[in-house]
């Protein structure tokens, strides 16, 4: 692995999805922005991230779990192909991918609802 | 653009920082200045690999193609063909698309090598002066050298072979579902000289397997593997292990048997074997032709004169640097070039960085110190989803490129690079990228 680089790795990425690549950085970057966002908002209305982090969390694990059984049909093999835990680890890897993307989306909506609520009510 | 290209890529970072181990090394970022006239002979995937590289670190050498042919084929993935799971389409591309700027195209095959006088000589007669030649024309495949056979027949009579092309083995697949479906005994090998891709006769035989049982039918087929040697692989722990896989599958396998003829309308394929000629039916072949240099290259004074590499025409190249030994200006590249081993993709991508490294470096009065080690890999395909990643060297010695990764241990990551990754890498390494 000693020739590992990141040039190597974008230029391949590059060719094995086109101008695909790009769509998915912008929609990162979106992504990104949206937890960004989120999070000004939430502070802005003085409530915590707990509940907004712990929805994202919990539909990104099961979006993971899905796209985890979901890995052997995208390479054209059947859920039998996993004959390791190497094999089941690989798979998660990759399906955080997608899981990341819905966790971060979840988050934002969830913040966004969380903050127009309001500020949370002091208890006197 | 369309979806699967996007879900080719969509697997992400960890993935392919995997795949950027397995097809790794970008050149070094040393330029020569030199005004050489560098000839390239053959387009195919050593030939515009090097063709990229050069033309970024000799950018003021004249470096030319010569090759007639305008499709690209990406043969590592001829064995999916074979098994149904993608279309020719999947693997044709044009080499047009894959040209770098600022490289003449002579769209014409070599007809002539003549390093004496540095030229070649195109087939409408032109002559090309070089300073520098590098031999990437690849290998001719010789299936008329089995009497009877014709590539015409694949795809019929029981007959397949997913070495001719795309649609070969796309023809292939369907001869694999059609003897799977009635039955029979189905005969399997490889030739006794060099060839490509030499795991891709065991892998369409594991195929077939995978797939007569995954339909109920293994029951209804006998499955014969018709090996050349003493063995079925020439690296002694996947030979064992192969051989270990076919006991327990049921694949019989008969030693020292090469073929020789067919007879595709009685069904009838004749070996060579230490005891004669042997004759066995069979309901369904996969025919792998020998495999020699192209006639222009065999007609030259290039080729071996003497060992087992001179009788099929291979380029004499020393080892490491796959420089001519009598032509120090002629460099072979690919599967042309004359050394042990190294008629993968992969190799290919581990001979072009050395070659246009050195080359580099000598035009720019550096040393040249770039090595190849015989680099060869082949993703095992064993059946719909596994494969084991095998890799070795010169040497035979097992040279895992991720330590976490048993090379002779069916796995699902194994495919997947297979399946996914290997043709964006493929692509990269056209552009002398990766």
């Amino acid at each position: 692995m000693s020739d590992f680089n990141p040039v190597t790795l974008f230029f391949i990425l590059s060719e094995a999805m086109g101008g695909w690549l790009w769509l998915l950085v912008v929609l990162a970057l979106v992504l990104l922005g949206g937890i960004v966002y989120g999070l000004a908002r939430l502070r802005r209305a003085g409530r915590p991230a707990k509940r907004p982090l712990t929805a994202a969390i919990a539909v990104g694990l099961v979006a993971t779990a899905i796209f985890t059984l979901l890995m052997p049909a995208w390479t054209l093999a059947g859920l039998d192909a996993f004959a390791s835990a190497l094999d089941v680890a690989g798979a998660i890897l990759l399906a955080l991918v997608p899981g990341a993307m819905i966790a971060a989306l979840v988050f934002t909506l969830a913040s966004l609802r969380c903050a127009a609520r309001g500020p949370r009510p002091q208890l006197s | 653009m369309n979806r699967r290209r996007f879900l080719l890529g969509s697997g992400g970072a960890a993935m392919l920082a995997g795949l950027s181990a397995a097809m790794p090394s970008q050149a070094a970022a040393q330029t020569s200045d030199a005004r050489a006239r560098i000839v390239i002979a053959g387009a195919g995937a050593a030939g515009l690999a090097m063709a990229a590289r050069l033309r970024r670190g000799m950018p003021n050498a004249t470096v030319t193609i010569i090759d007639a042919k305008k499709e690209h084929h990406f043969q590592p993935g001829f064995t999916l063909v074979g098994a149904g799971l993608w279309t020719p389409g999947h693997v044709t591309e044009r080499n047009a698309d894959y040209m770098p700027r600022g490289v003449d195209w002579i769209e014409e095959a070599v007809a002539e090598f003549d390093p004496d006088a540095n030229a070649v000589v195109t087939t409408s007669g032109r002559k090309v002066d070089y300073d520098f030649l590098i031999v990437a024309t690849g290998l001719k495949l010789d299936y008329t050298a089995i009497e009877g056979m014709d590539a015409s027949l694949i795809g019929k009579e029981g007959i397949a072979s997913i070495y001719a092309g795309p649609a070969e083995a796309a023809a292939s697949a369907a001869a694999i579902d059609r003897f799977v479906a009635s039955g029979g005994v189905g005969l399997f090998g490889r030739p006794a000289g060099e060839m490509k891709c030499a795991g891709a006769p065991l892998k369409i035989t594991f195929i077939t397997d995978d797939k007569a049982r995954r339909q109920g039918r293994r029951g209804a087929v006998e499955l014969i593997y018709n090996a050349h040697g003493t063995g079925v692989f020439a690296v002694p722990p996947v030979n064992d292990k192969v051989k270990e896989m076919f006991s327990a599958r049921g694949v019989a396998v008969n030693y020292g048997h090469v073929l020789k003829a067919i007879d595709p309308g009685a069904k009838k394929a004749t070996y060579k074997t230490e005891a004669g000629d042997v004759t066995l039916d069979y309901d369904f072949i996969h025919v792998v032709p020998p495999m020699r240099a192209p006639d222009a290259v065999r007609a030259s004074p290039l080729p071996w004169q003497e060992g087992n590499l001179a009788a099929d025409g291979w380029v004499e190249a020393d080892k490491p640097t796959l420089r001519h030994p009598r032509y120090a200006n002629v460099f072979a590249v690919g599967d042309i070039a004359g050394v042990p081993r190294g008629k993968t993709a992969a190799s290919v991508k581990w001979q072009v960085p050395v070659v246009a490294d050195n080359l580099i470096a000598e035009t720019a009065g550096r040393a040249a110190s770039a090595a190849y080690n015989g680099y060869t890999s082949c993703p095992m395909v064993t059946g719909y989803g596994k494969a084991m990643l095998i890799e070795f060297d010169y040497d035979g010695t097992l040279i895992p490129s991720f330590p976490f990764i048993d090379p002779l241990k069916e796995l699902w990551v194994s495919w997947l690079i297979e399946e996914k990754g290997l043709l964006g890498a493929y692509r990269a390494m056209l552009r002398g990228r990766a």
